[in-house]
């Protein structure tokens, strides 16, 4: 069903956003030469061109320095508790199916404290935008290692370097069920990154992006390989993917065709160790989300609230008489 | 030629009925043949009774009682012996059942089953009883639905209809009606909003009024009060918006095409809602014209307040474009979001003036669903030569398909329940769609049930079944059906006939059934006819249907003659007069112009396909006598080409060309798609440096900062994009230093 008279209306009020619209009121306080610069800048960049309302869009992040986010975005936000973002995300989408919802989060708050939402929040596929923001390192703490710091790197809590190998937040991602959309971006290609993020948006389901992000601060150095020789990076392409423009397929010659539908390929590039894959690895448009598994065909309607409360209330209340 | 013949042969042409010698024929009851089969239809396991199911969706609104009974076996009934019992049990009851609907056209059918129960069992012995109460408990335990039950009749049409527009149409307009409370409730957020900022909703009196009487002590609601009436509580709406916000909710909440889903709030008097089945079109189209200005009311609100909720209602845009909204702009789509018109009218009873706004109706965007009932078929035939028909329900439905815009279904009562899936296809539609129905419920005709008439008439095709759906497709091939009808692709469907001759021995015969059969099951019609007796048999009559194969007056010398049975089920031979040969002959003609849309011995086709293959035919033999003349062995086909292509490798990485080095450019520039925002450039000089629109960075003016800034920022850019380029002032120190540390980047 469509009411076709406004959605003529609508067509005809094209406000147009600027990027300016989608700054915060401060600027941002991280790193000169952090990657989370260049994160902001893409998804700033997103908000213009999809021209999202910024009253019906919504950043949420636990905390880190990747967590600040929502602040620097002229949106609603939640800065929400370490590890947190996820459930946080969910009880938005589920009362508001239609706000764009999108989540910053750190390798730490993801990866570590915020392990069990993750896999979670995977499994229930509710259509939101994930960015993992991953330099590798506790930023925000001044420098502990993460679960994703590569092995032997010495930090504040592991002073002769640590001991295992990292996660690995794709391969464990691609791992569990309901999966419908796995990606990997870099902050320092930044057309890509855009290109990605711009595809996690328009998927329908839990988009989770892992962008390598640098942190010149504590981790400095840490992709210089890869930056300065992008032969040690692999490009994915696809017709169902994203494509290269002539300029960055010039620069980085390693490409794959690889079709996202591919779920046994993607789990072979996610684990690559020398290259790092760039690209949509995994795609899955059919996965049901919980938001609409879940929808009912109730309105909360002053009634309906203050129905449901005073039956909570009642569970509780003592009768004196009684 | 004997006497009786050349007076039969008499009547045939003139239709004055003889005085045959030998037997009386006298008024008597006569049956076609084929019916002698079909006596007491509760008996039978056929599609009715039919069960209009409560709270089913779509064509699930009906269901057989057969269907309902079969479901049942397969749910508690094993294959095979082992569920013998049951099946036999249930059926049985089933059969009970069946005897009780034509006696209680219209109960329920848990009433009806708990009825057919208990009888079965009284009269069941003693011994039997226990065995029987359990399959007939089992049986119910797996019952799962209840509705009205109805048996084949002339109430039949408008009840099905009546409730499968009701079933669709609950379907159809909840969304609708989802919609607007959403706007209802969205549009209240923003006026309680709006008044939370009011002095009036931070008065201690409202604050008292929250906390209740219990801890009416415990608070200083005064100072409360005075507390939060100090914070900036914001801007109050202007009174504009607030006006336009509270007119659009008061019309979404008076408005009368829907009945609300839930009961909540209601802050407007609501009139009692509108009704939509009417029993003329005049009054259905008095009704909608009526409604009109409302309806414009009612999207208009709807769009003032999606746009107020979005918080994009502008008043110098949108004012001017409501204000110019009328009923002249309302379109298809509209329409679609209130319910649609349902008609019923009686085929006999609808006058020119009517007929016209039939087609009206069926010609226009409206949602008028429209039921055309017929009792009487063979109202016309009864006519003399130079009276006039008016128009029933055969011809409305053969014409709306020339409208070439409403849906139509054609169906009688005994095919019903087999187009309930077309019947709600047509009902779903947004625009106007026709049904015509004959019941089968004709006057004076006695000893065949309507089920039975209804069925004959699909069988000879004096009432065929099509639908026609205008939006299925652009192609007639997907837009009309005529598969539904017996034996369609024939002209008049055959069956075998077994019968007992004489000696009592069995015999069987291809009969026909055609227009004839049918009409001669109407006692007006026992003037057009005569039955002859066995001895006055006769080489030259002929059956009917080899008649009207014969090209017309091409045989006066032959009679025809039809095989019908008496009240006793003795086969007789009846001679017809020509007035009912003509009658046959102009309805299949009309069966063959339906045959032709439905797609079979289309002669467009036809005459297609006989020049395709003489095209065929004559290239064929042009290459046959081409290899003939050649007589040459002919080469076989290598094989070679055939072989599979070696089995692509999963990985493909892709070595880009190395492209041609692009000549170092002596002004500076950077490679701005690939700036990764970090910072570094602009923090050391933001003029010489600046962001684009992407918030990536450009040299914003090479003249704002010295060489050696760009020099620095290039080494300090760690995706090493910043290109110095050639020096602009030759006057700065150090140069060679710089142009060596430049070099890398250029
Ligand atoms: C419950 C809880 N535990 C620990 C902390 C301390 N803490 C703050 S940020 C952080 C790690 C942040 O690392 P990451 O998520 O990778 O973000 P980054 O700063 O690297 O962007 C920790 C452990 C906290 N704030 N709350
Ligand atoms: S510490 Fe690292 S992650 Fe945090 S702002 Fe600085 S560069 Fe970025
Ligand atoms: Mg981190």
């Amino acid at each position: 069903m469509g009411i076709p008279v406004s959605e003529c209306l609508l067509k005809l009020m094209a406000e147009g956003y600027t990027l300016d619209d989608y700054r915060g009121d401060i600027p941002p306080r991280w790193c000169t030469g952090c990657g989370d610069n260049g994160i902001l800048a893409a998804v700033q960049r997103l908000c213009r061109d999809e021209q999202l309302p910024p009253e019906r869009t919504v950043f949420v992040s636990g905390i880190g320095c990747s967590s600040r986010f929502p602040h620097y975005m002229n949106a609603y936000g939640f800065h929400g508790l370490h590890g947190r973002a996820l459930p946080v995300a969910e009880g938005i989408k589920l009362r508001r199916p239609d706000l764009h919802v999108f989540v910053s989060t750190g390798d730490g708050d993801c990866c570590s404290i915020g392990a069990a939402h993750w896999i979670h929040a995977i499994r229930y596929n509710m259509d939101m935008t994930v960015l993992l923001h991953d330099n590798q390192i506790y930023g925000l703490t001044k420098k502990q290692a993460s679960p994703t710091s590569p092995r032997g790197v010495k930090s504040n809590t592991t002073p002769r370097g640590t001991y295992l190998d990292p996660l690995n937040p794709l391969s464990v991602t691609l791992g569990v069920a309901n999966v419908s959309f796995v990606a990997q971006a870099a902050d320092w290609i930044p057309e890509l990154l855009y290109d990605i993020i711009s595809e996690a948006y328009h998927h329908k389901g839990f988009s989770f992006v892992r962008i390598l992000q640098r942190c010149p601060e504590f981790m400095p150095h840490q992709f210089d390989p890869w930056v300065q020789n992008p032969d040690k990076m692999l490009l994915l392409t696809h017709e169902k993917g994203v494509q290269l423009s002539a300029g960055l397929s010039k620069v980085y010659r390693k490409q794959e065709a690889h079709d996202p539908g591919d779920l046994h390929r993607a789990r072979e590039i996610a684990s690559l160790s020398e290259q790092i894959p760039v690209g949509i690895l995994y795609r899955d448009s059919d996965v049901p989300c919980y938001e609409d598994v879940r929808m009912v065909d109730r309105l909360h309607t002053p009634d309906v609230i203050k129905g449901v409360l005073e039956e909570e209330f009642d569970k509780f209340t003592i009768w004196p008489s009684e | 030629m004997n006497g009786n013949l050349s007076k039969l042969t008499s009547f045939h042409v003139t239709g004055i009925k003889p005085a045959l010698e030998a037997e009386d024929a006298g008024e008597r009851s006569f049956r076609p043949a084929l019916f002698a089969g079909y006596g007491d239809l509760t008996k039978l396991r056929y599609d009715y009774p039919v069960v209009l199911v409560e709270s089913a969706a779509g064509s699930k609104f009906a269901q057989s009682l057969s269907d309902i009974v079969d479901g049942i076996l397969r749910e508690i009934a094993p294959q095979g012996a082992a569920g013998e019992r049951l099946r036999k049990h249930v059926l049985k009851l089933e059969e009970e059942l069946r005897g009780l609907v034509s006696q209680k056209n219209g109960a329920s059918l848990l009433d009806l089953w708990d009825a057919a129960e208990k009888s079965l069992l009284t009269r069941t012995e003693k011994a039997a009883r226990d065995l029987l109460r359990d399959s007939l408990g089992r049986a119910r335990n797996a019952l799962h639905v209840d509705g009205e039950v109805l048996d084949c009749d002339e109430a039949t049409p408008t009840r099905f209809i009546t409730r499968g527009w009701n079933v669709v149409q609950a379907a159809k307009i909840h969304a609708v009606k989802k919609r607007i409370e959403h706007l209802v409730l969205k549009l209240s957020d923003i006026l309680r909003a709006d008044y939370m900022k009011t002095e009036e909703a931070r008065s201690a009196e409202i604050f008292r009024a929250s906390v209740g009487t219990a801890y009416d002590e415990a608070f200083d609601f005064s100072a409360m009060s005075g507390i939060l009436a100090k914070e900036r509580a914001g801007d109050l709406l202007p009174d504009s918006r607030r006006q336009r916000v509270q007119a659009a909710l008061t019309i979404l909440q008076a408005q009368r095409f829907h009945a609300p889903l839930h009961d909540f709030e209601q802050t407007v008097v609501r009139q009692p809602l509108y009704d939509f089945v009417f029993d003329s079109c005049a009054a259905a189209l008095e009704a909608f014209r009526g409604r009109l200005p409302e309806m414009v009311e009612v999207i208009k609100a709807m769009s003032i307040a999606e746009l107020e909720i979005q918080n994009l209602y502008r008043e110098s845009r949108h004012e001017p474009f409501f204000e110019r909204f009328d009923e002249g702009a309302l379109g298809p789509d509209d329409l679609a979001l209130f319910p649609s018109y349902l008609i019923c009218l009686r085929g006999e009873r609808i006058d020119p003036a009517e007929a016209g706004r039939i087609f009206e109706l069926l010609n226009s965007d409206l949602p008028a669903k429209i039921l055309v009932q017929t009792d009487d078929l063979l109202r016309n035939l009864s006519l003399s030569a130079g009276q006039t028909s008016s128009v029933g329900g055969l011809e409305l439905g053969t014409m709306a398909l020339g409208l070439n815009k409403a849906f139509v279904l054609q169906a009688t009562n005994a095919s019903l329940y087999k187009q309930r899936e077309q019947i709600v296809n047509g009902l779903r539609r947004d625009g106007p769609a026709l049904f015509s129905v004959f019941s089968g419920a004709m006057p004076r005709v006695a000893g065949v049930t309507p089920y039975l008439l209804a069925g004959a008439a699909e069988e000879s095709r004096a009432f065929p079944v099509f639908a026609y759906d205008p939006a299925a497709s652009p192609d007639w091939a997907l837009r009309f059906r005529i598969d539904d009808n017996p034996q369609a692709e024939a002209d008049w469907p055959v069956h075998r006939m077994m019968y007992e001759d004489r000696d009592f021995q069995g015999t069987s015969e291809t009969v026909a059934f055609t227009f004839v059969d049918f009409a001669l099951c109407d006692g007006r019609h026992g003037a057009d006819r005569v039955p002859v007796a066995r001895s006055d048999w006769h080489d030259d009559m002929i059956p009917v249907v080899e008649h009207l194969d014969l090209a017309e007056g091409h045989a006066p010398d032959k009679i025809p003659y039809v095989l019908m049975v008496d009240e006793n089920d003795r086969l007789q031979r009846v001679v017809v007069d020509d007035k009912l040969i003509r009658a046959a002959r102009r309805c299949g003609a009309m069966w063959h112009s339906l045959q032709e849309l439905g797609g079979i011995n289309n002669s467009h086709a036809r005459q297609l396909l006989d020049r395709e293959r003489e095209v065929w035919e004559q290239e064929k033999g042009e290459q046959l006598a081409k290899l003939a003349k050649r007589a040459e062995p002919a080469g076989v086909a290598s094989p070679a080409a055939a072989a599979p292509p070696p089995a692509a490798p999963v990985e493909t990485t892709i070595e880009v060309e190395e492209a041609a080095a692009e000549a170092p450019s002596d002004e500076p520039y950077i490679e701005t798609p690939r700036c990764t925002t970090c910072n570094e450039c602009t923090e050391l000089n933001s003029k010489l440096f600046a962001y684009d629109e992407n918030m990536q960075a450009y040299i914003a003016d090479p003249d704002a900062g010295p060489y050696r800034q760009l020099v620095e920022a290039a080494e300090s850019c760690q995706v090493s994009i910043i290109h110095p380029g050639k020096p602009r002032n030759p006057n700065e120190p150090n140069l060679d230093e710089l142009l060596e540390r430049a070099a890398p980047f250029n």
